[in-house]
């Protein structure tokens, strides 16, 4: 692990689990499922932290103590990596990088990263796709059985594309799962639909109806972290996204 | 004779000046970081985007919690939108998870200027998913002086 960015245990980290990540990027997608994840996922509690000198001098407070906006929660079956605060474009790159060592050193046996593919008609578009992109043909494979529509050409920007570029690398499975969202805006819609995809590929399953009803909540609520998350979208460029690819290949 | 007098590099460093007061002043709101709810006003600041394409400029407005019927969106002048609405109940911060200060919302409020001249009074707008799009057609009255 990186001397800039530690992992500190909290809990004995079982070996074996799947590791979810859930950061803020394209309608706060992941954050969104990862907070409904937190409070469905049974005896899911924080099992360690991300403490770095790279982070902003921030702390979240609950219930009067302090936290690292950078949080791993888990229980005998899946670790969440959570981000409660945007994350500067400029420190993803260690901040990941940490994390899927980190992740590797428990043995972990997939990654899978929750977020978002923005769409610009989606006022209009009633049912939400799923898209997926993986780190290797194997696991490719076993998510386009299980019925989700692969992201075959196209860029991907931010923490997702860092995770299935460094997970390839490394050899370690994993899958981005990228439901249909707003750009600019919360998405718990899109929330629902990822971890309906997630339920798909892995079992881990919740009800994501108390999520859908809080919609409007949601949004209020995530205002001021999608505000701030839009000005680091704007500086890594997020809109690349929306760009055709020019293959060389 | 022409009656204009010969302006000194005073005079273009105080308009120099003028100049960027007022540009502070229209745009400050974006440099200078503040809340966005204000406990004043009762009023919550809501996200906004804004999409310039060769024909229309698109505004939309995300306003969770908020019945159609109060939704308003009146121009100011030329260039710019001041949008507001009503949420469906009041918000106490404390639902919130804000504890340290008192106050509620029950409105959303922007202004927002739009940055290539437009047909104002041409504006549809449509109010679906709680989030308000304002499209407004483009003013195209470019002439390019021939020499």
């Amino acid at each position: 692990m990186s001397e800039e960015v530690k992992i500190v245990e909290k809990k004995e980290i079982p070996p074996g689990t799947t590791m979810l990540f859930g950061f803020p990027d394209v309608g706060l997608v992941g954050v969104i499922a990862a907070s409904h994840l937190i409070e469905e996922l049974k005896d899911f509690e924080e099992v360690a932290f991300m403490d770095s000198k790279l982070l902003p001098p921030i702390i979240v407070l609950h219930e009067g103590l302090p936290h690292s906006p950078i949080r791993i929660f888990g229980n005998s079956e899946v670790l969440l990596a959570v981000s409660e605060t945007a994350i500067s474009a400029d420190i993803i790159y260690p901040v990941m990088n940490a994390l899927i060592e980190w992740g590797k050193s428990k043995n972990v046996k997939m990654m899978i990263s929750l977020s978002g593919i923005p769409t610009q008609d989606r006022q209009d578009v009633q049912e939400l796709k799923v898209f997926a992109a993986a780190s290797n043909p194997d696991i490719l494979k076993m998510v386009q059985e299980k019925g989700i529509e692969i992201l075959k050409e196209g860029y991907m920007v931010g923490p997702q594309a860092l995770m299935l570029q460094r997970c390839a690398t490394m050899g370690l499975p994993a899958v981005a799962l990228l439901a249909q969202c707003f750009l600019n805006y919360p998405d718990p819609e899109a929330a629902a639909e990822v971890l309906k995809g997630l339920a798909n590929v892995t079992g881990i399953k919740v009800d994501v109806s108390k999520l859908l009803e809080k919609g409007e909540e949601i949004r209020l609520r995530a205002r001021d972290v999608m505000r701030r998350t839009q000005q680091e979208m704007t500086k890594m460029k997020k809109t690349q996204e929306y760009d055709i690819p020019l293959y060389v290949s | 004779m022409s009656s204009r007098r010969r302006r000194s590099i005073f005079d273009l460093i105080d308009e120099y000046f003028d100049e960027w007061e007022e540009w502070f002043e229209r745009f400050g709101e974006r440099l200078v970081e503040r809340p966005s709810w204000n406990q004043k006003t009762c009023a919550v600041e809501p996200l906004r985007d804004i999409m310039v394409t060769p024909t229309e400029v698109i505004v939309t407005v995300d306003l969770p919690y908020t019945e159609e019927s109060t939704v308003q969106v009146k121009a100011l002048d030329e260039d710019t939108l001041e949008i507001s609405a009503k949420m469906k109940r009041k918000i106490r911060l404390e639902e919130l998870g804000i504890t340290h200060y008192k106050g509620e919302f029950q409105t959303f409020h922007c202004q927002t200027r739009i940055p290539v001249p437009i047909q104002i009074d041409k504006m549809a707008v449509r109010f679906k998913k709680g989030i308000l799009e304002v499209r407004i057609p483009r003013k195209h009255e470019y002439t390019i002086p021939m020499e």
